[in-house]
Parts: structure tokens; C-alpha cells; sequence
């Protein structure tokens, strides 16, 4: 135990908490938007996140982008990267909702089945990174660390006097970048034609249907919306940690999931909170013990707030007047 | 939606179809080489290998076996048969345990090359033990296999971790001059152990410790107690697969202190997963560097198309004592283990002869560091541990 060193490291440690809670909450955002609509765990979207991380490695191979790129050739490369891992991601939730879920839900299926074939994508997706597409192309496919290029060179912008914080490029960007994404996705649901729709079959399937809603699109929507989040986390975890490997999502996917539960599964502003908060906690935590029991520091916060507030610290429901 | 649903139990079947084969396979394979054995006179075995053939931490052990797959090419077994059979445990406990109790089943199997890793080693040896199947471990490093828990049927090449432990706090004391050594670990079997040890031998000159886990890939927290506490040097106990995020992160936190790692890090896949982060990081081996002009590294390169890597030498050693031991009549397991544990002979790693508890005698072998020099590992300076 070494309260010191998290008091004396507090600007540092918290703006470490603000960058991985960041994305945690890019990914929880997925969850919480299809728990919202369909009361659904899609457990295949730790992998759609994945996806996403890959396609940024594309991206920077076809293009060729190192970090010795020109501005103009890094600003490009990002932005393409970004508009690829979003739409690879968003494609993949699509496809997963369509393989996984589509089917089962015209036929009626019971609930728990959703979730085996959601963790059944989940593995396909992961083994096919892992071992398909590997048996295919090799290498940098397979069951190995792989580097993605780091296009955007990580530079200190300012420094907080006072505190003599080092806030870099990178940092700015993940936690800008992350802040408007879901400001805009929030708008989006609660001011846009389809977002009023998003919270209708949210509230209430049957009646939003009898008023013109149609449930399936609306389904799809908050499907790729997720997704698409999903990619502008998987830009931002690159950027951060220049890394990317096969089984990458897991403990993110856990992590986001965690988060969504924690703000209150179902809310949009309770995922940045949950997501945020989940950050924060891990990394203080890290700081006064050690790493090595990040998992259970979460966790045990999670079953602590949800003792108090069982619906989350927001609590639950996309259509409702809160969210 | 007929039409899916049709395509759904065609699937079925073909999945249903091929285990069945599988199955099949397998146990035709068993009942024949059973029948083998109960003949007495006939020599067809087998040898297994079981590691990390796959996965981010695999070219720390697929050379030690491709090592051990040149030795049995190169074998003239007269009237045996050997067959050297890999099994791909990823280095985990748990995948490791169903893999030995196959092996161990097996009659057929005279042999076991491993485990590679000490973690899935302590989870299956007593499996091992109870089928009677000697197993000569060519990288599985951790003390307390054979120092606390030994077991008749276990020998490793390779010193246990105390010995390692002190050889990378000797570098670092008289080679780097550290007087600040960060010490972190990834809390698992064999790093936490051998970072134990590292911490003991340094004494006051270790400044702080952190423990990470596996898996992880965020070290952020470690990264800002290691900026408080300005070390001299890094040193970390664990595998390739988390230490190559983290040395990137050190690097990119602008800390330039030397970083220093342990065997786990000693593998092809190293150099990659860092890449220029990982510029002038040592990794310590209880391996000698093989000597690129001698013929096990010519046929090394022939066999496989580059230079031998991560234990291959060791590999190596252990199939010759298991094929050694076949031209001496062992037939059966039991057999097999009494020549194993009287074994002497010169390998290519060192000088082999194993004690009551499976270990090598230890002023046999040497340690090395190794220089990460443009993704290569090129040897720099033997150390020797003091004890």
C-alpha cells in the first residue's frame, strides 16, 4: 500500500484513468445501445472493436504511413484509418446481427440462445485473426503481438503549470476525440427523427411499431452506431498503444461491458460515466497496490455501486426522460 | 429460411461427420501401437513435445523442438521407429492438462520433450509421474519444480531460476553499474519467482518492484511509479507477449534506462514485437551461444532456413538422451526412466548427467546476455552467478 505515490503521482495517474476510460467508454457505448433497444448482451462486440484495430493496421500498411510521414500524409492516413475502422466495425456488427441474432429473432428464440451465438461470433471472429486469415496471407495475421505503425508521433503540446503535467498530441486527441463522438451520438438520439425512434422501440416495441416505427431498421441502426464507435475507440487504443493482436477485444469488450453496467446498462451518458469512472479507479488502484490486480479492483467497484444503486450510478433506460 | 436452415445441418453433419473421424483416427492409432508394445520385440514409438507452438510467446519453444526433430532426422534407429509428435499447449496451464493426460494414455509414447513453460510444467507433471513417462524439459526454469515438488519422472537441461535470478542481478550490478533497479513481474509461475529472486540478490540496490499480470496491456500505472522513482535500470521477470507493449510504453514515457529480461524473453519474436523500442534490450539465457560455423547450426538452417534459435540445442540434447536410450534396449517406460535418470554424456548444450532431482549439475552450465541489436538477440558477455 502506497498512498504516497498516488498522491504525489494524482495528475499523472488521473490523466492515465481519463485515456483508458476514454475508450472504455467508446466500447461500452455498443452495449448499451443494443441493451437499450433489444434488452440484449452482444457478446460479439469486444470482437467488432477488434476489427476495427486491424483495419487501422490496413489502413497505415496499403497507405504506407510510418512516423517519419509527412503532416499532410499523417493527417490523411489517420482520417482514412478513422472512416475505415469505423466502417469495417460498423460492418461487422452488422454482420453479426444479421448471422447471429436476425434469425434467431424471427423465429422466436428464447432469450439465452442470443448469447451463446453472440459469444459463438465472438470466437469465430476472434480464431479467424487468429488462424484463418493467418493460413491465408501470414504474417502479420496470428496468434501474436502486432505492432501498427505509430503514425501520429506522440509530442507534448503543453505542459499544466503548477502540476507540471505533460499533456501530449495523443492524449488530447483520445480524450477530445472520444468527448465528441459521444456528445454526438447523444444528440443524435435524443434530437434526430431516428433517434426518436431509437427511444421509442427502446420504451416500447409493440406500440412504437403500431406508430410506424420499423423495429428491424432500427435495430440495424443502433447496431451500426455501436460499431461505428467500436472503430473510433480501436484509432484511439492504437494510437495509444501502437499494438494490436487476435484476442485484443476480450479484456477491453469485458471491461466496456463492465463500464456500461456501471454507469447503468441502456443509458448513453451512463457509459461515458461508467467508463470514465472504471478508468480512473483502475489505474488509482494500480498506483497505491500493483497492477497485477487491476480485474479485481473493477469488479469489486462494480459490485459495490451496483449495492447501492442496482441499476447503475445513472440507472437503466435509453428512452426514458434521463437519457 | 429453408433454405438456411438446410445449410445449418449440413453444416451439423460435417462437423458431426468429422469428429467422428477423429475419432476414428485416433483410435486406430492407439490399438495398433498398443499392439505394438505387447509384442515386446518391436521398437515403434513415440515422442511427444508439448509448448507454446502458437501464440505471441512460440518462438521461445518451437526451435527446441524443431532442434529436437533434426535430432531424431539425424538418428539411425536401425530397427526403431520414432515419431516425434507436438502438441500445442500455448504455454497454458489448463490447455497443458488435458494434452498430458492424452500423452500419458498413450502406451506409444515412450517420451515427453517439456513442458516448455514452468507454469504448465508444474500442471501436468504429476500426471506424468502417474503414468510413469519420462519427461526431459529443455527450457521449464522455475525452482520449485524440482527444488520443492520434485518428481521421479522430471529432468530439465536448463538451471532452475535461483541461479538465473542471481546471474541477472550480477549484470546488472557489475556490467550495467546499476544502483536503481526497477524490478516489475508479471505475477505468474515463472516470472514472479525469478523476480523474487532478482530483489533478493540486489538488496539496496533495487529501488522499487511493481507486478503486472498477463494479458495486460496498459502499463500506465507502473509507468508513472517508474517516473517517480528515476531507476537506473528495469529489469522484468515474464514473456515476450507483455513485455514488448510494455518496454514500448517505458520508451515512449522518454525512460531510457537499460532494460533487462530473463529467458522468457529470449526469442525470435521478441525483436519483432518491440521493434525500435527494444533497441540495446538484454535478455539473460542459461544457454551458451551456438557457434554459427559449427555443423548442428549448418544443419539447423538446412533443416529449417535460419539460424538456430530460442533452446534448440537443448531440444536437441533431450531427444539424443530419449533416441540414447532406445539404442540401449529401454522398451517400455520404466526402462526408459531408469537409463534417463543414470544418463551421462556430452550434449551440445552442456555436459549432461541428472541429479535425484532431475536437475543438471550447475557448474555446467553458463549463462549469457543477450543484446537486442536491430531485432536481433547477439551474445554480449557471459556471466557468471555467484554461488
Amino acid at each position: 500500500m502506497d498512498f504516497d505515490n498516488l498522491i504525489n503521482g494524482l495528475d499523472r495517474a488521473t490523466l492515465d484513468g481519463i485515456t483508458r476510460g476514454s475508450i472504455y467508454a467508446l466500447v461500452a457505448l455498443g452495449y448499451t445501445m443494443v441493451y437499450g433497444v433489444m434488452k440484449l448482451i452482444n457478446f460479439a462486440h469486444s470482437e467488432v472493436f477488434m476489427v476495427g484495430t486491424w483495419t487501422v493496421l490496413g489502413v497505415y500498411t496499403v497507405l504506407g504511413a510510418t512516423s517519419s510521414s509527412g503532416t499532410g500524409m499523417v493527417i490523411g492516413a489517420t482520417l482514412l484509418a478513422l472512416i475505415a475502422a469505423m466502417l469495417a466495425s460498423a460492418g461487422t456488427a452488422l454482420a453479426v446481427e444479421r448471422i447471429a441474432y436476425r434469425p434467431l429473432r424471427k423465429k422466436g428464440a428464447p432469450a439465452l440462445i442470443f448469447l451463446i451465438t453472440g459469444i459463438g461470433c465472438s470466437m469465430v471472429l476472434v480464431e479467424v485473426f487468429g488462424q484463418v486469415l493467418k493460413y491465408f496471407f501470414g504474417p502479420p495475421f496470428g496468434r501474436v503481438l502486432v505492432n501498427v505503425p505509430a503514425v501520429l508521433e506522440t509530442k507534448t503540446v503543453f505542459t499544466i503549470p503548477g502540476v507540471d503535467l505533460a499533456i501530449s498530441n495523443t492524449r488530447i486527441l483520445i480524450i477530445v476525440g472520444a468527448i465528441v463522438m459521444m456528445v454526438a451520438l447523444d444528440t443524435f438520439v435524443n434530437k434526430s427523427r431516428l433517434g426518436r425512434g431509437v427511444r421509442a422501440v427502446a420504451q416500447d416495441p409493440d406500440t412504437a411499431s403500431l406508430m410506424g416505427v420499423n423495429q428491424e431498421r432500427v435495430i440495424m441502426l443502433v447496431f451500426v452506431l455501436g460499431g461505428a464507435m467500436a472503430g473510433v475507440a480501436a484509432l484511439l487504443f492504437t494510437i495509444q498503444y501502437d499494438s494490436t493482436k487476435f484476442d485484443i477485444g476480450f479484456i477491453i469488450g469485458l471491461k466496456a461491458f463492465t463500464a456500461a453496467v456501471l454507469g447503468g446498462i441502456g443509458n448513453l451518458r451512463g457509459a461515458l460515466v461508467g467508463g470514465l469512472f472504471l478508468g480512473i479507479v483502475e489505474v488509482y488502484a494500480s498506483a497505491i497496490w500493483d497492477s497485477s490486480w487491476t480485474n479485481v479492483y473493477a469488479f469489486v467497484v462494480l459490485v459495490v455501486v451496483l449495492m447501492f444503486r442496482p441499476t447503475g450510478i445513472l440507472g437503466e433506460s435509453l428512452g426514458k426522460a434521463r437519457a | 429460411m429453408i433454405r438456411s436452415t438446410k445449410t445449418w445441418q449440413a453444416v451439423a453433419l460435417t462437423a458431426v461427420a468429422t469428429l467422428a473421424l477423429g475419432a476414428c483416427g485416433t483410435t486406430d492409432t492407439g490399438s495398433s501401437s498398443g499392439d505394438g508394445g505387447d509384442s515386446g520385440g518391436d521398437c515403434n514409438f513415440k515422442i511427444a513435445a508439448m509448448g507454446a507452438l502458437s501464440g505471441p510467446n512460440a518462438s521461445i519453444v518451437v526451435p527446441s523442438v524443431d532442434g529436437a526433430q533434426l535430432a531424431l532426422d539425424q538418428w539411425d534407429g536401425g530397427d526403431c521407429t520414432v515419431e516425434l509428435e507436438r502438441f500445442d499447449t500455448e504455454g497454458d496451464p489448463a490447455k497443458a492438462t488435458p494434452v498430458a493426460t492424452q500423452i500419458a494414455g498413450d502406451e506409444s509414447f515412450i517420451g515427453v520433450i517439456g513442458g516448455a513453460f514452468s507454469g504448465e510444467t508444474r500442471a501436468t507433471k504429476t500426471i506424468y509421474q502417474d503414468g510413469g513417462i519420462p519427461m526431459i524439459s529443455q527450457s521449464a526454469t522455475a525452482t520449485d519444480l524440482t527444488q520443492d515438488d520434485p518428481v521421479e519422472v522430471f529432468h530439465r537441461l536448463v538451471p532452475y531460476d535461483d541461479y538465473q535470478g542471481a546471474a541477472i542481478a550480477k549484470y546488472l550490478l557489475d556490467e550495467v553499474g546499476a544502483s536503481k533497479v526497477f524490478v516489475i513481474d508479471n505475477s505468474e509461475a515463472y516470472g514472479e519467482p525469478l523476480a523474487d529472486r532478482v530483489e533478493e540478490t540486489l538488496g539496496d540496490a533495487m529501488i522499487q518492484r511493481d507486478k503486472t499480470e498477463v494479458g495486460q496491456t496498459d502499463f500506465a500505472p507502473t509507468i508513472a511509479k517508474m517516473e517517480s522513482a528515476e531507476p537506473d535500470a528495469i529489469m522484468y521477470g515474464g514473456y515476450i507477449a507483455e513485455a514488448a507493449p510494455l518496454l514500448k510504453q517505458i520508451r515512449d514515457a522518454g525512460i531510457t534506462a537499460p532494460f533487462i529480461g530473463g529467458d522468457g524473453l529470449y526469442g525470435a519474436d521478441f525483436g519483432n514485437a518491440v521493434g525500435d523500442a527494444g533497441e540495446d534490450a538484454v535478455v539473460m539465457c542459461p544457454c551458451a551461444p551456438i557457434e554459427g560455423d559449427s555443423t548442428f547450426a549448418a544443419d539447423f538452417e538446412e533443416a529449417y532456413g535460419g539460424a538456430p534459435g530460442a533452446y534448440a540445442a537443448e531440444g536437441f540434447d533431450a531427444m539424443t538422451v530419449f533416441l540414447k536410450g532406445l539404442e540401449d534396449g529401454a522398451r517400455d517406460r520404466a526402462s526408459m526412466l531408469e537409463f534417463v535418470n543414470g544418463y551421462t554424456g556430452d550434449g551440445l548444450s552442456k555436459s549432461i548427467a541428472f541429479d535425484e532431482n532431475g536437475d543438471v549439475p550447475q557448474d555446467q552450465v553458463s549463462y549469457w546476455a543477450y543484446k537486442n541489436v536491430g531485432g536481433t538477440l547477439e551474445p554480449e558477455v557471459e556471466v557468471k552467478p555467484a554461488e
